[in-house]
């Protein structure tokens, strides 16, 4: 296995993990190439980024809450990353996509309150940053937040969110809210969010549009519309409509996919590409050259013959078990598919491997690659872990999901910083 | 409390019970079908679909070979459209006796099972996935049935000749004057209501639970031995036709395609309760193995969903508990309680297979007139279930055809299973039924690959935009359903399915957030 | 070619199937989907793909007349984090259409550009007259089907081969074989001129053996036993010649993917030696370069070309899975003002934004991608795929070039 390309760091997997870690190393000056079998969570997730949501009553500052979390968690990945390196991935991260490709699109929020916002469901749920066009959603009274009754507003063309669930739902836990449903004609019987978003990126669409739901609207009213505020655009479709309605408007997140998580992709990888990383989508990491406890590269399976793409360091950025980054098969063994790496959390012989009950503890959900306590793989010396694939953590449960990903990411990229800083001293 | 009066009661809405509703409808009795939940949740909505050729029995059990060869013919044509004419093959493995395919061929020739030997190379042109060490192959009728649509089928028959169907209705008591049953109180399971039935004739044709209910009415020794078995949905037809080892039954030896899986089939094991839906891990590997014998690869094929099922093998109280189940006649037995107990207006119909079930019913509804004293003929072997007229097979691309059909006016609520949104509030409409179970085996909501992860929402949404039920009822009915499919996901939980799990888990606990919603 | 094993190929495709198992219906395909977001005539590759194969027999009539509306592009397969093969189910699935419907004669004709290109050339005047004379065209589109305003290129009333055949290349060197493709050979011979100067420039001695169409427009109009014999009969040529550890390079980044990947996956030739040979080692022709490049081999003597150049990756490049190298490239080049493009299809899908019920859908799939170019005020679109650059120049008005053809101006070799 001859690599015929050289980087300093091959990033495995291109979701909100991955990115940040190459594009966090790419600012740096390093060579980076990202490998990815294709696209990841970023096309599917809202493009909230929760970082500690349950604990598991409802947090309501995640900066007061963790230290006695990481306590209780000596295992999870936060407990490596630590309070300030969440607090600085959050920092970063908004100054990437104030630098991205929408034209004044921002997250707002940081780590000492967790907004809470409406589900399609109409549960409340927690995040600390999220988007501008989200933030109006907030259902718990604060000073300096929107208040006043909901309208949700759904459409039978889209499938995803169902306003009158939604606000029935909400009203039932003390919001005053109801739902409404507008016709709109996009030209087909069904379309899912992103295909709205792309209506919405046109202006002629959204003048039509605000001009069907102004009539059906309250006095005081905030309107929460479904996650459909543009790819192209965004701030600037959602402050033509809140000024073509005279209300506050936000979105609500629907099944994916997701309009407002593309948009988190788009400006992730407009950052990488700025600072001169590779992005290379479709190429799925199948082995690995090892010198003792170095990886020295990966070979890539591509069309006709694979590629071999040697590194100084890899960072595996694969995501958990809803990748595919580990499987488990019939024979009932786990196994990490891209480097082999070994894996931490899997039950003993003769354990259960999930429970009876669905909401119940599930085994299973907290396994991921055996990592120290700098995230570097176990038995490796050059390869960090990030994101879904690290042990611990149970994100969708937690409410930690895309706080751990760009958190470890960022952690990955300075400690390979760190690490060839103090190599290159020495 | 209600009381209603009626002819004869039928308890039990199985592909049995049901087919004494229409039989009995058809000869101009009036009739009540009741069932503690909804129609075909017990052994018949808990089988593989297999419309017997009789072939499986050709060997060990000739008689019912020759049931299931004549009522094969029958159902391919009565009940047509829940039909798919698969065809079967029996094939000789390298782990199967090989002296066995002789003995099969001489078996099915003996029973009248249509039965061709053909060429091995033959069946793997057609089922190119088939084990090529194969070295004997034999064409049978075998057919694949969707158990639900028939018993509606045959609810919805029986209701347009005036039969009164109550789902979710269960049998508390046997009414009882002197030695004849007037009857029974029946309890509606959603809304607690006492509804009693006055009945000339009760039938019991409650399958496994047969001893229960006899018990009800007073009666000993009726005794069901309920033998467990699981099957394992697949995500997609590994194979179109069904195939079954060349061999003695046992565990494992069948593959049936029906709609858009194949499933595997099945164990025995024995229970006392046959509501024991326990489903064990050595029983799911063994199944596995066995599925890798007749088709390599299976074990890296995705498992979609397993389940239990008991067949009501009968067994007279004489006997004592055999340790194997498998040897218990399959045969039906149909129990005269004015002749074996001296009480009248009571019969019980249990044992069988689906693939009889016609066969049964007709049986049962002579004794009832025979009872009654009423000289009236049996027709269900001739007139055709509500749907069947036309005498088409179901066909597995009927959805696919239907959907394109209304590409551009109707929307997919499951999108695995192309239900539209059109027939979802339809069916719901119609039956007056907001429970996401129920709709799940009127349509097939959420059996597909992603197990209702993308259409459960939608369809509560839809459901409660209907006014049929408040977010209360609307979120209990999401998180029951979540509950529910959970206990046929977990034990087969390896592979793609467990990427597709996670992916679910992460829509409804972290998008949607259904652990928090308000109580 | 027929001499398939009837059960081995039937197996192959249950086992190209078996990819729908990886399918956990998260919708990532349809958000990269070009022609499902624009037209609701096709229902998206989740649909169309592994949710549809469910509902299939082999050898049963297909009865959904809409996956002929996947354009073919792959964008799917390549973004499904599941490794589900969603376009080539399709492209099998509208095989089976194109089975039943009958292959129009239209795409009998287009799907054989060597065949049409013969035509062409000796006459390339009076057809290049009659290519561009609106009453012909509004013929061809009655009779042929062919959307009178599509793209349709000049012929360049010479031949790429004819050239070859007199170039006198460096004796020595690093020997490489260059696959021309149809579109060097009848329309655009300068680009394959330019691409063999840039070769030689970097020391490699190119050897141009006789050669014919590869197979894929027959494959992706559903004439798959036609595309069969193309495909293995430039795979007879090419394999004897490269078993040495020669490579194969070719600067038609579609049919290059034919070769690695398509041909051997969606016409079930995945045990034919001879094309395995080939698909290991042909190579793009800026994937080479950027190898090179990244190995220090490469030749980095670039003169400033100031241009504003908008660089779009056409889906079939994109679908080799190794990324972008042309940007890669071009960016190496001074003074370049270089773009990089993200929309996702030019809408040409090779033939199928010509035909006359498609070319709107293609027109509006390239609606983003023109859009761009001239927010970018691009002076030259640079694009791998002549038919894409074909697409471009014929909806923006602004000329599109192989990015070799900038290489090849900047290493001032014109």
């Amino acid at each position: 296995m001859r690599p015929s390309r050289h980087f300093d760091v091959v990033v495995i997997g291109a979701g909100v993990a991955g990115l940040t870690a190459a594009t966090r190393l790419a600012q740096s000056g390093a060579r980076v190439c990202v490998l990815a079998k294709g696209v990841g969570s970023t096309h599917l997730a809202p493009g909230l980024v929760d970082v500690l949501g349950y604990d598991p009553e409802r947090v309501s500052s995640p900066s007061e809450a963790l230290p006695s979390f990481l306590d209780a968690h000596p295992e999870h990945p936060y407990a490596t990353i630590g309070l300030d390196g969440i607090g600085a991935a959050l920092e970063w991260f908004g100054r990437v996509v104030d630098a991205g490709p929408h034209p004044s699109y921002r997250y707002v929020g940081d780590l000492s309150h967790n907004h809470v916002l409406p589900t399609a469901l109409g549960a409340k749920r927690p995040s600390a940053l999220v988007p501008e066009t989200f933030a109006q959603g907030e259902l718990v009274a604060r000073r300096g937040t929107s208040s006043g009754p909901i309208c949700v507003v759904g459409m039978r063309v889209l499938r995803d969110l169902h306003a009158s669930l939604c606000a029935a739902n909400l009203e039932r836990d003390g919001v005053a809210a109801r739902g409404v449903q507008l016709e709109v004609d996009v030209g087909r019987a069904e379309a899912n969010s992103l295909g709205l978003a792309r209506c919405m990126d046109d202006p002629k669409f959204r003048a039509t549009f605000a001009a069907q739901l102004l009539p059906l609207l309250h006095a005081d009213e905030r309107v929460g519309l479904p996650a459909i505020l543009g790819l192209r655009d965004p701030h600037g479709a959602w402050s033509e409509l809140e000024r073509r309605l005279g209300h506050a408007v936000f979105e609500i997140p629907t099944l994916p996919p997701a309009a407002s998580g593309i948009r988190v992709y788009d400006a992730l990888r407009a950052a990488l590409r700025a600072a001169g990383g590779r992005l290379v989508i479709g190429a799925s990491v199948v082995d690995v050259e090892r010198e003792g406890d170095r990886v020295t590269a990966v070979r890539a399976h591509t069309s006709g013959h694979d590629h071999v793409y040697g590194a100084r360091w890899v960072v595996l950025a694969t995501g958990g078990f809803t990748s595919g980054a580990i499987e488990l098969g019939s024979d009932w063994h786990a196994r990490e598919t891209a480097l082999g790496l070994p894996l931490r959390g899997l039950p003993g012989e003769g354990e259960p491997r999930y429970g009876g009950d669905y909401f119940g503890e599930q085994p299973m959900a907290r396994v991921g690659v055996a990592v120290d306590s700098s995230l570097l793989a176990d038995g490796t010396s050059n390869v960090l872990v990030a994101g879904a694939a690290l042990p611990g953590a149970e994100p969708w449960r937690e409410g930690s999901g895309d706080g751990i990903a760009l958190s470890s990411g960022l952690f990955a990229a300075r400690t390979v910083l760190e690490r060839e800083g103090a190599t290159a001293a020495a | 409390m209600t009381t209603l009066s009626t002819d004869v009661l039928v308890i039990g809405g199985g592909a049995t019970g049901a087919g004494v509703a229409w039989d009995a409808a058809l000869r101009g009795l009036d009739v009540v079908l009741a069932d503690r939940g909804d129609l075909a949740t017990g052994t018949s909505g808990r089988f593989h679909g297999l419309v017997h050729s009789g072939g499986r029995y050709a060997v060990k059990d000739p008689d019912a070979a020759k049931e299931c060869a004549h009522e094969n013919g029958i159902i391919r044509k009565v009940a047509s459209a829940c039909v798919e004419d698969t065809g079967g093959f029996f094939v000789t493995t390298p782990f199967d006796d090989p002296a066995y395919a002789d003995r099969f061929a001489a078996g099915c020739k003996a029973t009248g099972v249509p039965c061709e030997e053909i060429d091995p190379a033959q069946a793997r042109l057609e089922e190119p996935r088939l084990n090529p060490g194969v070295s004997r192959a034999f064409r049978v009728p075998d057919a694949s049935i969707d158990t639900w649509l028939l018993v509606w089928a045959l609810a919805e028959g029986a209701r347009e000749h005036g039969a009164r169907v109550l789902p979710y209705h269960e049998a508390i008591t046997i009414n009882r004057d002197g030695d004849h049953v007037r009857g029974a109180g029946l309890r509606n399971n959603l809304t607690g209501e006492q509804v009693d039935v006055e009945a000339r004739i009760t039938v019991s044709a409650s399958g496994a639970w047969a001893g229960r209910v006899a018990e009800m009415a007073g009666i000993e020794g009726v005794h069901v031995l309920p033998g467990r078995g699981i099957m394992i949905a697949m995500n997609h037809r590994l194979l179109n036709t069904v195939v079954n080892r060349c061999q003695m039954p046992t565990d494992g030896d069948i593959i049936v395609p029906i709609r858009t899986v194949s499933v595997i089939g099945t164990t025995d094991v024995h229970t006392e309760d046959p509501d024991d839906h326990t489903v064990l891990q050595n029983e799911v590997d063994a199944m596995l193995d066995d599925g890798e014998k007749l088709v390599p690869g299976f074990k890296q094929a995705r498992a979609l969903r397993v389940w239990t099922g008991v067949r009501p093998l009968f067994e007279d109280r004489k006997g004592g508990d055999s340790g194997s189940t498998r040897d218990v006649t399959r045969a039906h037995a149909l129990l005269d309680h004015r002749e074996r107990d001296g009480l009248g207006g009571f019969l019980t119909i249990t044992g069988g297979k689906l693939t009889t079930y016609r066969l049964m019913a007709q049986d049962t509804v002579d004794a009832v007139c025979r009872q009654l004293g009423e000289d009236r003929p049996c027709t269900t072997d001739v007139r055709p279930l509500p749907g069947s007229e036309s005498g088409e097979y179901l066909h597995i691309n009927e959805r696919l055809r239907r959907r394109e059909e209304t590409l551009q006016d109707d929307q997919l609520v499951c999108e695995c299973e192309l239900v539209p949104r059109s027939r979802l509030e339809d069916a719901a409409r119609r039956r007056g039924s907001f429970d996401l179970d129920d709709m799940r085996r009127q349509l097939r909501l959420g059996m597909g690959p992603c197990q209702g992860g993308f259409c459960i929402y939608r369809a509560t949404g839809i459901l409660h935009g209907l006014d049929g039920i408040d977010s209360a009822e609307a979120n209990s009915v999401l998180l029951s359903f979540l509950r529910e499919r959970w206990k046929g996901v977990w034990p087969i939980l390896y592979g793609d399915q467990v990427r597709q799990a996670r992916l679910d888990d992460w829509i409804f606990q972290g998008v949607l957030d259904v652990g928090h919603l308000p109580s | 070619m027929s001499d398939v094993n009837p059960i081995t190929e039937a197996l192959g495709h249950e086992l190209l199937r078996s990819s729908l198992d990886h399918c956990v219906k998260c919708t990532i395909c349809e958000t990269v989907c070009p022609v499902s977001n624009v037209t609701p005539l096709f229902p998206g590759p989740k649909y169309a793909g592994p949710q549809a194969e469910r509902y299939r027999i082999a050898g049963v009539p297909s009865l959904e007349s809409s996956v002929d509306y996947c354009s073919g592009c792959g964008l799917c397969t390549m973004h499904c984090p599941q490794g589900v093969q969603i376009a080539e189910l399709n492209a099998h699935a509208r095989r089976v259409v194109k089975d039943e419907a009958g292959v129009k004669f239209r795409d009998r004709v287009i799907s054989r550009p060597t065949v049409v290109g013969r035509l062409g050339h000796p006459v390339a005047p009076l057809a290049n007259f009659t290519l561009g004379f609106g009453p012909a065209r509004v013929l061809a589109e009655r009779v042929l089907g062919i959307h009178r305003k599509a793209a349709l290129p000049k012929f360049a009333g010479r031949r790429f081969s004819t050239w070859a055949k007199r170039h006198q290349g460096p004796a020595n060197g690093r020997k490489i074989l260059y696959f021309h493709n149809c579109g060097t050979e009848y329309y655009e011979p300068d680009v394959g001129e330019k691409v063999v100067a840039v070769l030689e420039h970097n020391g490699f001695r190119v050897e141009i053996p006789k050669q014919d169409c590869c197979g894929l427009p027959l494959q992706s109009n559903g004439l798959f036993d036609d595309a069969r014999k193309y495909v293995l009969k430039q795979a007879r040529i090419f394999a004897p010649l490269a078993r040495d550890g020669t490579l194969i390079v070719g600067n038609a980044t579609s049919c290059t993917l034919m070769f690695k990947r398509e041909a051997r996956e969606i016409l079930g030739l995945e045990d034919d030696p001879d094309l395995e040979l080939v698909s290991r080692q042909t190579y793009d022709i800026c994937e080479l370069l950027l190898e090179m490049h990244d190995a220090g081999e490469l030749k980095t003597d670039f003169q400033p070309v100031h241009e504003t150049v908008a660089y779009h990756a056409p889906c079939q490049q994109q679908g080799h899975w190794i990324g972008k190298p042309a940007m890669e490239l071009l960016a190496l080049i001074p003074g370049i003002d270089l773009r990089e493009m993200d929309a996702k299809c030019c809408g040409i899908a090779g033939t199928y934004g010509l035909k006359l019920e498609k070319y709107d859908i293609g027109m509006a799939v390239g609606a983003d991608l023109f859009g761009q170019v001239e927010a970018a005020g691009a002076g030259v679109v640079a694009c791998d795929s002549e038919t894409c650059r074909w697409q471009i120049e014929h909806a923006t008005g602004r000329p599109s070039k192989h990015p070799v053809e900038l290489l090849y101006q900047a290493y001032g070799l014109g």
